[in-house]
C-alpha cells in the first residue's frame, strides 16, 4: 500500500474519530478494472476501503454542498479549485470542509484504452505502467500516454487551498498558460469547426451527466429544466444539444476549472471541453484571470474594474 | 377500435368565472362541440381530465360537474402553473383541449343505501361538489341515505361554488355545514377548522361512508377524529393529487409503490393507502 | 438449420426494398443501431450497442400531434406514419427488454398507439452473444447471451453462416425470404449447443430481492446507499427497459407540436406538484424508486423484473453506481422494523 494511501485513511479516521467532521468524502475502489468511485466514509471503521491512485477521475468537489454536515474532502488541485469557487460563491462555509490535499499526476483516459482493447477485463498500475487485459487484446501502456487530456494541459496538480498535504508536491513549470488545443480549433475554418461542432453535438443524448458531475454547476434550476419561459426545447439534436452546451459554458465563464469531470463524465464521448477549453482562453486572455487558484477573489464576471477589456460589447 | 388516448377532444370555454375573492381559483365552464364527444366522454364524479391550453402544455384537474349535468364540464383551477395561468387568462369562446375521463371514482356502488358525509377544504372540493350533485339528483337520490357535507375554507371569500351552496342550505335533502377558519364580519356560520367542526358535529359512522380531500394537513388532522367516530379505513375514502403527465399509468411519476394514481387513482379508501408506501 | 452468410446478405439487401432496415453499425462512438441499406454496413462482430434499441419503438424525442391556433379556434392533427421495418442484430437482452416495455405501454386499460405502431410493424432479428462482456449479467435474470426471447427469428452466428430459429409467426413470414437452408454439421451443432449453453460471468442473486424489498420502503439502507449518485440520466437513458416519458409542448407562433421525450425518476422535477411539494424530493427517495421498480413494484404489477442485466448503465455511470452492487446490497441489508 502506498503511503499516501495510507496516510489518508490515517487521517480520515482521526478526523473521524475525533468528531473534528461527520463524513469523509474521498474514493474506493470501483467495480470496474480502472475505475474508482466515490466513497463517503461516516465512521472511522470504514477508513479502509479508501484509495488513491490514476483511476480517481471524479470531481469530488461536486458533493461539497450537497453533503450536509462537516466534511472532509479529499481534493486533488481541480478539485480544490473547484471548491476554491464554491467558496468564493458562498455555497460552502470554509469551517465545513477540511480539505485533504493530495497532488495528482493526472488520471487515466479510460476511453482511450477501451477503444484499442476492447471492454476492459483486469488492469494494473505500477511504476507508472499500466497493463491491461481486453476482450480484443492485451496492452501495456505508459501512464503517460494514455493520461486524460484534461491533465496533459494542467497548470495546478497541487491543490491550490488544503487543510493537510498528504504525499509529495509536485513541481510546475512557471509560465504563461498554454491553449494549443484551443488555437487548433481556432486555426480551422468556420466550416470545419462547425463540422466538427455538429459532429460532436449529434452524440449528445442530453442525459445531463456533464452538468451533474461538474462541480460548479449547481443551479437550483438548470435553465434546461425551466418552464416558464422554457429556453429550450427536450429536442435531442444538434441545434438544440449545442444551445444547452453553449449555454452551460457560458454559465461557466470565469468559474470553469476545467477539471475535465463533463467530458469524463459524458458516456458518448462528446468532447465538451472543446467548449470550455476556449472560454477559459477567453478569459485568460481578457482578464488575466484563472479561477478558483486561490481562496479569496472572485470569478472573473463577479468583479468589474474600469480598466476590463470590452472588445465583446463594441467593436474597436 | 380505441381513440388515440394522447389527443383531447376540443371543447369551447363558455365561461371563465373568478371563483374566489383571491382571484387565484377561477371556474371554466366547457362546451361539448358535439354529441359524439359528449357520448365518449362518459365519466363519474371524482374522474380528472387533462386540459389543454394550446401554446402551453397540459395538465390534469378533477372535473367538478356531475354527469347528471349534461353537455358541459366543469373545472376549478387554482393559478399555480404554466398550463393554468394561461387559462385564467384565456377569453370565453376560445377552444381547449380535453383529454379523459381519466381514473377510478367514488365508489357510488358502495355508497348506495348508506349515509355519505363529504369533507372538504379549500379548493379540494371540485370532485366532492360532483359527487354530491350527483347524488342529490332526482334519479339518484333514493339510492343513498343522508348526505352530510362539512365543507371549509379560510374565509368565506375562498369557499367555491357560493350559489350553489346557498341553495343547498335550503335543501332538506342535504344536510350542509360551512365554516370558516376565523371569524369574519357577516359570518353567521360555523367557525373553526375542519376537524374540530367534524368532531363537533360528530357524524355517525354507522352505516356510513366518509369522502375527505383537502389540503395535506386538514386531511391528517381530520383522519384521527374520523377514526374516533368509528369511521373504520374501508369506509373513508380520499382523493389524491401527484404530478402527471399521460394519464394512462404509462409515464411512470405519478406512482405510490405499485398504483398509478391516475389510473388506479385517484381516489383511494384509508384502507388501500395504509399498505402504499407513504409517497405522496 | 443454417444458412451461409453469402445467401443471408442477399436476402436482407433484398429487404432494403419493403422494410427499413435497422442494424448495428460502428461509428465514431461505438456500435450504434441505424438504418442501413446493405448486409454489407453491418458490424457483425460487435459486443451490444451503446444505446438501447428501445428508440425505435419510443423515440427520445417523439411528436404526439400538432395544433394550430387561429383567434379562438384551434385545429388538431395527428399523425403516424410508420414504416415496416427490421431490427437486425438485437441481443437477446434487448429483445427481452422490448417483451417488458410491451407490458408498460399496454395496461388494464390503455394501449400506447404509438409505440405498438411501430412495435408491430417490426419483425426482431435477434442474434446470439458469442462475446460476453464483464458487466454483461443477464443469466441473472432467467436469460442468456443465446435466449430467443422477444425475438421473432433467432440467429447464432457460426463464422460463415447463422444459425437459424424461427421463434412467432411474425418471424416465419420474414423468414420464407430466406431460401438454401441447410442442416447443420456435426461441428456447427456442437459449437452452436457450446453458445446455447453459455452463461454471464457476472450473476447476481436476485431470488429473494422482490420478497426483501416489500420490506424495505423505510431501510436505512437507501440512506447511504445513494449518496456518490449525481443524479444524472445516464441509467435511465441506456436503460432497455426504463420508459418515463415527460409530455411538453413545442411552440412557435401560433402553432405547435405536443411530444413526449425521454424523463427519467433520477430527475428531481419529474414529480414536482405544482403547488411545490414533491415527493420523490430528495436522491435517496428517487434512488430507492428507481430501485422498487425495476425489483419489486414491476414484479406485483407484471410478473417480471424491469432488468435485463445488459450492462449499460454499470458501463456509463459517472460515478461508478453498479446496479450489480446494489442489488447485492439490499440482498444483504439488515432489516428494520417498518
Amino acid at each position: 500500500m502506498s503511503k499516501i494511501i495510507n496516510d489518508i485513511r490515517e487521517t480520515a479516521r482521526q478526523l473521524l474519530a475525533e468528531g473534528k467532521v461527520d463524513v469523509v468524502i474521498g474514493y474506493e475502489k470501483g467495480s470496474l478494472p480502472l475505475k474508482a468511485t466515490p466513497c463517503f466514509v461516516h465512521s472511522s471503521e470504514g477508513v479502509d476501503s479508501l484509495i488513491w491512485d490514476e483511476t480517481c477521475e471524479n470531481n469530488l468537489a461536486t458533493y461539497a454542498a450537497k453533503t450536509p454536515g462537516k466534511k472532509a474532502i479529499v481534493a486533488k488541485g481541480c478539485d480544490s479549485r473547484a471548491l476554491a469557487v464554491l467558496l468564493q460563491e458562498n455555497q460552502l462555509v470554509r469551517d465545513d470542509l477540511y480539505i485533504i490535499g493530495v497532488s495528482c499526476h493526472g488520471v487515466i483516459d479510460q476511453r482511450r484504452i477501451g477503444a484499442e482493447v476492447g471492454e476492459i477485463l483486469e488492469a494494473s498500475i505500477s511504476d507508472g505502467k499500466i497493463s491491461v487485459k481486453g476482450m480484443e487484446g492485451d496492452k501495456e501502456y505508459l501512464f503517460t500516454e494514455v493520461k486524460d487530456a484534461t491533465c496533459r494541459t494542467c497548470r495546478y496538480p497541487n491543490p491550490v487551498m488544503e487543510d493537510l498535504h498528504i504525499g509529495d508536491t509536485i513541481e510546475v513549470a512557471q509560465g504563461a498558460a498554454a491553449f494549443a488545443d484551443v488555437e487548433a480549433l481556432e486555426n480551422k475554418s468556420d466550416n470545419e469547426r462547425q463540422e466538427y461542432f455538429k459532429e460532436q453535438m449529434s452524440k449528445c443524448i442530453r442525459c445531463y451527466a456533464c452538468r451533474n458531475a461538474c462541480p460548479l454547476c449547481y443551479c437550483q434550476e438548470c435553465f434546461v429544466d425551466c418552464n416558464s419561459p422554457r429556453w429550450l426545447t427536450g429536442g435531442v439534436n444538434r441545434a438544440e444539444n449545442l444551445l444547452f452546451q453553449a449555454g452551460r459554458v457560458m454559465h461557466l465563464a470565469g468559474r470553469c476549472v476545467d477539471c475535465g469531470a463533463c467530458s469524463r463524465a459524458c458516456p458518448q464521448g462528446v468532447d465538451i471541453r472543446a467548449l470550455n477549453r476556449k472560454m477559459t482562453k477567453d478569459v485568460y486572455v481578457m482578464y488575466n484571470h484563472e479561477s478558483g487558484i486561490s481562496e479569496e477573489g472572485k470569478p472573473a464576471l463577479n468583479e468589474y474594474s474600469a480598466n476590463d477589456p470590452e472588445q465583446f460589447l463594441v467593436k474597436e | 377500435m380505441q381513440l388515440n388516448p394522447y389527443i383531447p377532444i376540443t371543447m369551447k370555454l363558455v365561461k371563465n368565472l373568478v371563483e374566489t375573492e383571491d382571484k387565484l381559483i377561477n371556474t371554466f365552464t366547457l362546451e361539448f362541440l358535439n354529441q359524439q364527444d359528449e357520448e365518449n366522454f362518459k365519466y363519474m364524479p371524482g374522474q380528472f381530465a387533462e386540459l389543454s391550453a394550446y401554446g402551453h402544455g397540459e395538465a390534469p384537474f378533477g372535473i367538478a360537474t356531475s354527469p347528471t349535468e349534461p353537455g358541459i364540464l366543469k373545472f376549478s383551477v387554482a393559478k399555480v402553473g404554466c398550463v393554468s395561468n394561461a387559462l385564467h387568462l384565456m377569453e370565453e369562446g376560445t377552444m381547449v383541449g380535453v383529454r379523459g375521463p381519466m381514473g377510478n371514482y367514488y365508489p357510488l356502488e358502495k355508497f348506495k343505501g348508506k349515509n355519505v358525509v363529504i369533507i372538504g377544504g379549500g379548493f379540494a372540493f371540485t370532485t366532492l361538489r360532483s359527487l354530491a350533485k350527483y347524488m342529490l339528483d332526482d334519479k339518484h337520490r333514493g339510492d343513498y341515505g343522508d348526505i352530510t357535507v362539512i365543507y371549509g375554507a379560510r374565509n368565506p371569500g375562498l369557499l367555491l361554488y357560493k350559489e350553489e351552496l346557498a341553495e343547498w342550505e335550503n335543501n332538506p335533502n342535504i344536510n350542509l355545514i360551512t365554516t370558516i377558519d376565523r371569524p369574519a364580519e357577516g359570518w353567521t356560520k360555523h367557525v373553526g377548522f375542519i376537524p374540530s367542526i367534524t368532531e363537533q358535529i360528530a357524524p355517525s359512522s354507522v352505516d356510513t361512508y366518509a369522502v375527505v380531500c383537502g389540503p395535506p394537513a386538514m386531511i391528517k388532522f381530520t383522519l384521527p377524529v374520523l377514526e374516533k367516530l368509528n369511521f373504520t379505513p374501508e369506509s373513508i375514502y380520499t382523493s389524491l393529487e401527484m404530478r402527471m403527465k399521460c394519464g394512462l399509468g404509462i409515464c411512470g411519476r405519478c406512482n405510490i409503490g405499485t398504483e398509478y394514481v391516475c389510473k388506479d387513482g385517484p381516489v383511494f379508501s384509508m384502507a388501500q393507502l395504509k399498505e402504499l408506501p407513504n409517497e405522496y | 438449420m443454417k444458412i451461409s452468410k453469402e445467401k443471408f446478405g442477399q436476402a436482407f439487401d433484398a429487404l432494403v426494398a419493403e422494410y427499413q432496415i435497422i442494424a448495428p453499425v460502428s461509428d465514431a462512438n461505438g456500435i450504434a443501431f441505424k438504418g442501413v441499406k446493405s448486409f454489407s454496413e453491418v458490424k457483425q462482430d460487435y459486443l451490444n450497442s451503446k444505446l438501447p434499441p428501445k428508440a425505435f419503438f419510443f423515440p427520445q424525442h417523439e411528436k404526439l400531434m400538432s395544433y394550430k391556433k387561429e383567434g379562438k379556434e384551434v385545429t388538431v392533427k395527428s399523425e403516424l406514419k410508420v414504416e415496416n421495418t427490421v431490427l437486425f442484430g438485437i441481443r437477446p437482452c434487448d429483445a427481452k427488454g422490448m417483451q417488458l416495455l410491451d407490458m408498460v405501454f399496454k395496461n388494464d386499460q390503455y394501449t400506447d398507439p404509438y409505440y405498438f405502431e411501430r412495435r408491430d410493424k417490426s419483425v426482431i432479428i435477434g442474434v446470439a452473444c458469442n462475446k460476453i462482456a464483464p458487466t454483461c449479467f443477464c443469466s441473472s435474470f432467467g436469460l442468456s447471451p443465446a435466449g430467443s426471447e422477444g425475438s421473432d427469428i433467432f440467429l447464432i452466428d457460426l463464422g460463415d453462416s447463422y444459425d437459424v430459429e424461427v421463434i412467432t409467426e411474425k418471424g416465419k413470414a420474414l423468414a420464407a425470404r430466406f431460401e438454401a437452408l441447410s442442416e447443420l454439421s456435426a461441428d456447427e451443432q456442437a459449437l452452436v449447443d457450446k453458445i446455447k449453453d453459455a452463461v454471464t460471468l457476472s450473476k447476481v442473486d436476485v431470488s429473494t430481492t422482490t420478497s426483501k424489498l416489500d420490506k424495505m420502503f423505510n431501510n436505512p439502507y437507501w440512506d447511504t446507499l445513494q449518496e456518490k449518485c449525481i443524479g444524472c440520466n445516464v441509467c435511465s437513458f441506456s436503460c432497455p427497459t426504463c420508459h418515463c416519458f415527460d409530455i411538453s409542448e413545442e411552440v412557435r407562433k401560433n402553432e405547435g407540436t405536443r411530444v413526449r421525450t425521454w424523463d427519467a425518476c433520477m430527475a428531481p422535477l419529474f414529480t414536482l406538484h405544482g403547488s411545490g411539494h414533491n415527493p420523490r424530493d430528495n436522491k435517496k427517495a428517487r434512488w430507492r424508486q428507481r430501485m422498487m421498480h425495476k425489483f419489486n413494484y414491476f414484479v406485483h404489477n407484471n410478473g417480471s423484473m424491469s432488468c435485463v442485466g445488459c450492462g449499460r448503465c454499470i458501463k456509463g455511470c459517472p460515478v461508478n453506481m453498479d446496479i450489480r452492487q446494489v442489488i447485492d446490497g439490499a440482498n444483504k441489508a439488515e432489516l428494520v422494523v417498518e
